[in-house]
Parts: C-alpha cells; sequence; structure tokens
C-alpha cells in the first residue's frame, strides 16, 4: 500500500496543502478576531488584524439582548430532530432506489431529481399555506416536519448504495438474509462515511435555515439562533458589524463540534466492517 | 417501499385532476367601494389582546416604551414579537396570505401601496388629527386617497461635510444651490486633499433615494395621478446635475460595490455625503471620541425648493384584527407628543409628530434641528404597490447615468416606458 | 407521504401559478385567476434583464462547476491518499468557508479585493502588477464572484469525496498494488470506477446549486455594476418580492427546465454501470 511505503506522505503535497490551509481559513479567522474588536476598527480601511483593544463587548451585548437559552434549544431540537430524520428515512429510500427492483422506481427517483431541482423560492408560498392549514404554525413540529426527508438526502444515500461493490449484496443473499437484514447488517455499516457527510449537511443546513423559521415562528419563543441573531445586527439602514461577527461567531461553535463529531467516521467507516 | 412511490403518483393524478376541475378566471372585478374608516376610537381604557410586530431594535425597544400605555390600560394584554429586517418583507407578506397576521405592526412606508392594495390594512379612524404629522410623512399613509395608519418615525436626508476641512478648503459660508454644493465638493477636492470631493452613489440600488431630492427641489414629480412622469425636462435637468459629479471626476463613478461612507469621511478621503440621520451615531462610532465636533449637517440644496426624501416607519392595524378598538388606542397613544419624545430618548428614532421637535431634548441639538426643519418640506414617492419594482429600473438606468455617461434622456425615457409596462398596480 | 405533502404538492401549485397572472393579491384565492397559458413565459424570455441574466448564470456554471469538483477532488485525494497526519485539521479548516457565515464572508472577501488597499492587489502590487477593481469592473466581478463561490463550496464537495473514498474496500488497491500497479494506474482503474455514483452526486448537486447561485451577487455587487453579475435566482427573487407570482413561477420553472437538461446530460457523461 501506498500508506506503507511513504509513511508521512510526500512534504510537498504538506507544503501545498498549508498554503492551500491559510488561503482557506484566512475569513474564518478574521471573523472570529473580529467579533472582539470595536466597531470602528471592523470598518477600518485597511483592515487590522490583531484587535488593537480587544473588548468583549460584542458578546455581553448579545447575550444581554437574548434569550440565548431559548433560541439555543430550539435550535438544537430542530436541527437534531431533522438530522435524525433524514439519516434514517434518506438512507432507507435511497437503498430501495440503488439496489431494489419495484416498479415505479424510475418515476420515484425522476420525483427525487425533479423535486431536488425546483428553486426552493417558488414553492415557498404553497408550503408556508399548507402547513398553516394544518394548524403548524408558531410550533416546533411546522419548523421539523417539511425537512424529515430531503431529496438532497435520498439522492445522496443512493448514489453512495449504488457504488458499494455488489458482491458484498450477494454474499449477503447467499447468506438468506432478508432485504431488511441486508439492509441493516450489511449496509448501514459500510455506509458509516456516508451517514456522517449526510448528517454533517443536514445539520448544517437546518441549523443556518433562516426564511422558514422565522415566518413560521409567530411568538420569540418559537425563533431559532440565527433567526433572533439577525434581529439586531441588521437594521433598516445600518449593519452593526461587531455584533454581526460575534453572532456568526456563535452560530459557527456547535457546528465545528457536530462536524468533529461526524467526522470521525470517516476514519472508522471501512474498519469497522470488518471486511478484509 | 412500493407504497410511498404509488400514494407519490396517485396523489399527483389526483391533484392534477383538482386543479384542472377548479377552473380557473377571475370572478367579474367590481370596484370596490373607498374603504369606510370607523369614525372614531371608543372611550375608555384598552382591554383585551393585543400582538404587534416591530423589526429590529425598535422591536426590541417597544416593550419599554408600552410599560406606561399597559399602566394606563390595566385590562390590556400586549406581545410584542421583534422581526429582523433583512427578511420582515417575506414574513409579513406570506402572513398576509395565510391570514395570520398581528393585530397592529410597524411598517416600512415603501410597503404601504402593496399591503394596503392587498386589503390588509385597516382605515385610519377620523379622529386621528393628520395635521398633526409633517405632511411628507403623512403621505405615506395614504393609499388611493385613504389613510392607513399613522406615521410613526421619520428620517430625512441632508448633507454631511466635515467642518474641519470645509475651513481648509476656504468654505465661510455654507452654500444653499447646486452650483454652490459642487463648488463646495470641489474644493474639498483641490484644497482639502480630499480624494472625491462628496461620496454620492454612482446608480444601483437605492440611489433614487440621493438623486430624487435634488429632482423635487427642481418640482419634477414622479407620477401625476396615475401617470409616472419621469421624462420631464425639471427631472433631466436634475439628473444632468447628478450626472455632471461623475464626469466632473468629483465623484467616484467605480467604487467598491457595498462600500460604507463612514471609513473615507472619517479619513478625509471623501469628506462630505447624502444620507439619513442614523448616520450621526454610525459615523462618530468610527471616528471615536470628539469625531462629533469635525462634522456637520446642512439641508439639501435649493433649487426652486429645498425639497429631501422622508422615509421611515408607520404603525398600522391588521384588518384581520379581533381586536381593532384597543389596537386604535394604542396607536393614537403613540402619536402623543410627549410618547413621542421619549420613544426618541429611547430609540434615537425621530418624531412624525411636529410639535414633539419642540421639546428641547430635539430643540437644543443643532444637527437634529436642521433635521426637523428638512422634514418640514421633504417628500415621499407615491405609495403605488409597483414602486419598488419601478424604483429598481430608475436605479439601474442612473447607474448607466453615472457609470457610463448615458444620455439622461434617452435613460428617462427608458426609465418611463417601462415604468407604464409595469403599471402603478392600483 | 410527508414527502408528499411538503414537496410534491407545492410543486404543482406553483406550476399551475406558472401558467396564470397570478400576482399577490390573488394568493388567497389561488384559482379564481385567468390562465394565460404561456403568457408568462414569453415575457420571461422577452425580459432583455433575464437573457443577461441568464448568460450570467451560465458564465457562472461554465466556468464554476468543473473548478469548484477539481479543487473538491484534489483536495480529497491528498487528504486521502497524500498525507497520514493532521489529516483532521487539513479537513477542518477546509471545511471552514462552509460553515462561515455569508456575511463575515462577504466582508473580508470585500476587504480582499478591495481596489486600493485590497489583500489581492497588495500581493499582485509584489509583482509590479496593478491590479483591477476587482468588484467595481464589468469584466472582472464575474470572475471574482467564481473564485468566491468556488472557495466557499469545494469543502462540501470534498467531505463528499472524502466518504466516497473511504468506501473503496482496500483489499482491492492491494490486490492491484501486487499485481504491479502504480498509484496512478490504481486511481484511475480501481478508485475513479468506484467513485463514479459520487462524481455524479457531486457535480449534479454543483451544478444545480450554482444553476441557483444567488448569495454571492445578492451580498457582494446586488448584481452590479451594470447588471453584470445578476443570476437567474437573483432577479427571480426579485420579482417575487414584486408580487408578480406568475411571472416569477414561470421563470423559475425556465431554470427548472435548464436544470433538468444539465443533469441529464451529467447523467449521461457519468454513467454509473461501467
Amino acid at each position: 500500500m501506498l500508506r506503507s511505503r511513504t509513511r508521512y506522505g510526500r512534504w510537498w503535497v504538506y507544503l501545498v496543502l498549508t498554503v492551500a490551509l491559510v488561503l482557506v481559513i484566512t475569513p474564518f479567522v478574521w471573523m472570529v478576531l473580529g467579533s472582539f474588536k470595536t466597531e470602528g476598527e471592523i470598518q477600518r480601511v485597511p483592515p487590522t488584524w490583531w484587535p488593537e483593544t480587544a473588548t468583549l463587548d460584542n458578546y455581553t451585548q448579545l447575550f444581554a439582548r437574548l434569550n440565548f437559552a431559548t433560541y439555543f434549544t430550539n435550535s438544537v431540537v430542530v436541527a437534531v430532530a431533522v438530522t435524525a430524520g433524514n439519516l434514517l428515512f434518506c438512507s432507507m429510500l435511497g437503498y430501495a432506489l440503488a439496489m431494489l427492483e419495484f416498479p415505479g422506481k424510475r418515476a420515484l427517483l425522476l420525483v427525487v431529481l425533479g423535486t431536488l431541482m425546483i428553486p426552493g423560492v417558488v414553492t415557498f408560498v404553497p408550503l408556508f399555506v399548507i402547513v398553516a392549514n394544518a394548524g403548524l404554525i408558531d410550533s416546533l413540529p411546522g419548523l421539523i416536519l417539511p425537512f424529515l426527508v430531503t431529496p438532497f438526502g435520498v439522492f445522496l444515500m443512493r448514489q453512495f448504495i449504488s457504488g458499494l461493490p455488489p458482491d458484498l449484496l450477494d454474499a449477503g443473499r447467499v447468506d438468506g438474509a432478508g432485504e431488511l437484514g441486508i439492509f441493516g447488517r450489511i449496509i448501514l455499516p459500510l455506509c458509516g462515511p456516508a451517514l456522517a457527510t449526510l448528517g454533517i449537511l443536514t445539520f448544517l443546513s437546518s441549523w443556518n435555515n433562516f426564511l422558514w423559521p422565522l415566518v413560521v415562528a409567530q411568538t420569540e419563543s418559537h425563533y431559532t439562533l440565527p433567526v433572533a441573531l439577525a434581529l439586531y445586527s441588521t437594521g433598516q439602514n445600518n449593519t452593526q458589524y461587531g455584533l454581526l461577527l460575534a453572532g456568526a461567531c456563535v452560530v459557527v461553535l456547535p457546528l465545528l463540534v457536530v462536524f468533529l463529531l461526524f467526522q470521525r467516521h470517516f476514519v472508522e467507516g471501512i474498519a469497522t466492517t470488518g471486511i478484509k | 417501499m412500493r407504497t410511498p412511490a404509488m400514494r407519490t403518483s396517485a396523489i399527483a393524478v389526483l391533484s392534477v385532476a383538482a386543479l384542472t376541475l377548479a377552473g380557473c378566471g377571475r370572478p367579474t372585478e367590481t370596484q370596490p367601494a373607498a374603504p369606510q374608516a370607523s369614525t372614531s376610537i371608543g372611550a375608555g381604557p384598552a382591554t383585551g389582546d393585543l400582538t404587534i410586530w416591530a423589526m429590529g431594535a425598535e422591536g426590541e425597544k417597544l416593550p419599554d416604551l408600552l410599560k406606561d400605555f399597559e399602566t394606563a390600560n390595566p385590562d390590556v394584554k400586549i406581545t410584542v414579537t421583534a422581526i429582523p429586517w433583512s427578511a420582515a418583507h417575506d414574513k409579513f407578506t406570506t402572513a398576509i396570505t395565510a391570514q395570520k397576521t398581528p393585530d397592529l405592526a410597524m411598517i416600512g412606508t415603501t410597503w404601504m401601496g402593496e399591503f394596503a392594495g392587498l386589503g390588509a390594512l385597516d382605515p385610519t379612524p377620523s379622529s386621528i388629527d393628520k395635521a398633526a404629522f409633517f405632511p411628507g410623512a403623512w403621505g405615506t399613509t395614504e393609499v388611493n386617497g385613504t389613510s392607513y395608519g399613522i406615521p410613526w418615525y421619520v428620517e430625512t436626508r441632508l448633507v454631511y461635510y466635515r467642518t474641519d476641512l470645509a475651513k481648509k478648503a476656504g468654505i465661510t459660508t455654507l452654500p444653499n444651490d447646486w452650483d454652490g454644493l459642487k463648488a463646495m465638493a470641489k474644493a474639498m477636492q483641490e484644497k482639502a486633499g480630499a480624494k472625491w470631493g462628496i461620496n454620492l452613489q454612482p446608480g444601483g440600488t437605492g440611489s433614487w433615494q440621493t438623486v430624487m431630492p435634488f429632482a423635487w427641489s427642481n418640482g419634477a414629480q414622479l407620477n401625476n395621478g396615475d401617470q409616472w412622469t419621469f421624462d420631464t425636462p425639471e427631472m433631466a435637468e436634475a439628473v444632468q446635475y447628478y450626472q455632471s459629479y461623475f464626469t466632473d471626476g468629483i465623484s467616484n463613478k467605480s467604487p467598491a460595490p457595498n462600500s460604507t461612507v463612514e471609513p473615507p469621511f472619517v479619513d478625509g478621503s471623501q469628506p462630505m455625503f447624502i444620507s439619513g440621520p442614523w448616520e450621526m451615531s454610525a459615523v462618530e462610532k468610527v471616528g471615536g471620541k470628539g469625531f462629533a465636533d469635525k462634522y456637520s449637517v446642512m439641508p439639501m440644496p435649493t433649487k426652486k425648493t429645498s425639497s429631501s426624501f422622508v422615509g421611515g416607519s408607520n404603525f398600522a392595524v391588521f384588518k384581520d384584527s379581533k381586536n381593532t378598538d384597543a389596537a386604535w388606542k394604542l396607536v393614537q397613544w403613540l402619536a402623543k407628543p410627549e410618547v413621542q419624545v421619549k420613544w426618541y430618548q429611547l430609540s434615537t428614532d425621530l418624531p412624525s409628530v411636529q410639535s414633539a421637535w419642540q421639546d428641547p431634548a430635539l430643540a437644543s441639538d443643532t444637527k437634529l434641528a436642521t433635521f426637523g426643519k428638512q422634514l418640514q418640506t421633504a417628500v415621499a414617492p407615491p405609495s403605488f404597490p409597483t414602486w419598488e419594482q419601478v424604483a429598481a429600473k430608475f436605479d439601474t438606468e442612473l447607474e448607466k447615468v453615472a457609470k457610463t455617461g448615458e444620455d439622461v434622456k434617452t435613460a428617462l425615457a427608458t426609465v418611463e416606458s417601462e415604468a407604464q409596462s409595469i403599471g402603478t398596480g392600483s | 407521504m410527508l414527502f408528499a405533502a411538503f414537496t410534491v404538492w407545492p410543486v404543482l401549485q406553483s406550476l399551475f401559478m406558472s401558467f396564470t397572472d397570478t400576482k399577490e393579491k390573488d394568493l388567497r384565492t389561488p384559482f379564481a385567476v385567468n390562465f394565460i397559458g404561456l403568457g408568462n413565459y414569453a415575457r420571461a424570455l422577452g425580459d432583455p434583464t433575464f437573457v443577461k441574466a441568464a448568460a450570467n448564470t451560465a458564465y457562472f456554471v461554465v466556468v464554476g462547476v468543473p473548478l469548484t469538483l477539481a479543487v473538491a477532488l484534489l483536495a480529497a485525494v491528498a487528504l486521502d491518499k497524500g498525507i497520514t497526519r493532521l489529516r483532521a485539521v487539513y479537513r477542518l479548516g477546509f471545511y471552514t468557508p462552509v460553515i462561515t457565515s455569508i456575511v463575515a464572508v462577504a466582508v473580508v472577501w470585500r476587504f480582499i479585493l478591495q481596489p486600493d488597499s485590497g489583500l489581492a492587489n497588495t500581493v499582485l502590487g509584489w509583482f509590479g502588477i496593478q491590479g483591477p477593481n476587482w468588484l467595481g469592473e464589468v469584466q472582472w466581478a464575474m470572475p471574482s464572484l467564481i473564485l468566491m463561490a468556488t472557495w466557499r463550496n469545494f469543502g462540501t464537495g470534498m467531505i463528499i469525496f472524502l466518504a466516497g473514498l473511504q468506501s473503496v474496500p482496500p483489499s482491492l488497491q492491494e490486490a492491484a498494488a501486487i499485481d504491479g500497479a502504480n498509484a496512478w494506474q490504481r486511481f484511475w482503474n480501481i478508485t475513479f470506477p468506484l467513485l463514479r455514483p459520487t462524481l455524479l452526486f457531486v457535480s449534479v448537486t454543483t451544478a444545480i446549486g450554482y444553476l441557483q447561485f444567488f448569495e454571492e451577487p445578492f451580498v457582494m455587487t446586488s448584481g452590479g455594476p451594470l447588471n453584470s453579475t445578476i443570476s437567474l435566482s437573483m432577479y427571480t427573487y426579485n420579482q417575487f418580492g414584486y408580487g408578480n407570482y406568475g411571472l416569477a413561477a414561470a421563470m423559475s420553472y425556465l431554470i427548472f427546465v435548464v436544470i433538468a437538461v444539465v443533469t441529464a446530460l451529467q447523467f449521461r457523461l457519468l454513467r454509473e454501470n461501467t
């Protein structure tokens, strides 16, 4: 194997990756540093790197003005429920679309792809009216239900599962396992990296979702974190960059945690299946 | 796995059938009679539940203001929901569609025509005295001759300039006409070391708010009844004047997009700009301690008149409200001069009620007083539901005029024909 | 059922809307409108700004998608095969643009692309090159946005590729190595075919995302200068904002048709079962 021959990889790969890394994370670092600057310093041209007078003002203001615990809980509940729903339903549907034969399979795949392709803005108002008629306005289910299965997730899982070597399946069939058995005991364990990816991407999109929670929530107690953070940073005619950057840092922290939690499965994916 | 697929297609078939059967075509349109306003607001204290939507910082501070109202009306229960500005318009339109509106709300002045056109707003009772407000601001509540709600707070545009650099440029008396303003900007560039004399937006989103004050001051109008009037000599003269700042090199015609005015104002590279009252705190924040003494504001230069743009937010009651009487009582209370002054102190939003400006809190500040004076003649665009769409076309053509030197007459003719095809929407 | 209620029904209703003269005030009574057939479609295609937006979008997609895919695949392969240490660090680092708030991204990129004192032109200055006014000039605004979109989105493609690479059983690689295949042959003959479904996925979803690109011009240029960066989605979004629902729905379905054609092409090109 390549890895065993060149133990630490090639040095130039590290060099290129490190240069790229610096380029890539610069804005992220600036965002974090910026959140500790005063309003005047953030707007200065040319911009400064290190805060001249580091201040926690942006954060203290943010937390003093926000009912943080409520918004954070709402965001977590919604994002976790949506992620769990997608991991379960999308992998099942994806498996069916990739491996099983059933009438209407092609049509179903086309419907999934079709809905993936339609710009979200066009279906926004009709979707809102449905949710309103179902009496789900101003409730957490109204924030969760429409996103439990997404065409993106179904397509992702279908593609991954069709990329698995087919002989694994046949092996399962020979062993006499039923479809559910094959799905549960062979497919799912092999899908570790794919599920981790789906988890990260779903959590991210649910966590950052802004317009839907804003429109569905009628009282502030049902706001999610991004909605609440947008309240005070952007005004009618002006933007408070300090609050905005501090808010962006607060929102991004849980995403980092989720990414770190899920990404371990990239490495473990294959190892845990026990295939030699 | 079979079931969902089958159900999906079954539903699809059924829905298509339903759509076809439902039949289309509007019911024959009957011109609705002008909406009747309830003539008076009941006496006695307000009672019952009220839900209010308000945007951004206003939504955050409103509950503090309303404490006094709740004390005076112990049987009323108020819930304020703060909404971020960035998506407030989407929230209102979806709520109106699904009939899930609050009882009353703060509403951006440019949305009035749209929401009233949707039949969502309750006409203002005649017992509210319109003469108490700035006339231009009151105009923003009127749609097709009927008023919906009241102006809550206002803003207008003035010329900001650096006093220290003006002195350096040899400006001893402030200009009060078009030539004078241009000469001042040029002097800033030539004698005070400014890179650009005045920071003007070279067209693009919202630039009409800076151009129209010049046009209004020259006697131009955006509409005559329900006809758009862009292609007029008065408008052309104003736009040509605006264009000359770019062709003469006094203003930057290709700045970085979305660049803010504060940093170049503070470092002196662009020591003049035209904007609203919020810039006072914004430039002082960027400028730091003592900067408040280094700049001032002056009225828009006079041509035939000195007429700036008036904006701000209104307060309106929704038709679907089940408690309109209490809602209007609250609106009436918000328009009291002493409440307006208190609101200014809480939020720095400028009062829409003229008599509130006599309060020392406002009258003693010279910069503020200049805003108050300009507000008396400030003008708002017509409250047509299509105004934002027409304004976007206007902004696009203004960009061509400023950046590529397009002929002003051609540009205005284009705007006018596009505006006519969009219509007034009423 | 969920999928049907929350996904398929709104689609049907909006499709219906695109054939009618629905305005904002008709939404409460969605079927009491006039059927105008293809009128909205004709109006959209006859609108010069819409055509301009279509050309901009095509430019963005044709350059942006291959660039993003290439960078994402390169990064994924480098992380998977090229190095053994600090993988988690690089992986997280390359993913940060995806999770950084778009508003913060916009602020930083505006500073980078500032004409006088920006980072990009300062670096070019070291080599004696006078950099352009990136976002302020018609011919440079779009390339700047493409660069920014690639920077922002390659992380997503990268982690999907990484997951795809992880599910290639090492046993196949080892077998090939024993047969004397070099690294490039192993990648091309073993890894790449197994990666095809993943590649198809990333390329389809990236293309769909880019055909609907919106945020970059929305926060960076508002579509300017002189409409050189206005996108189809942005223009459509504006029409919804103005209350022209019928017209906006028609525009959306025109975008949809293009997306469908592009997706079909990609399926054809990257056909799965090799």
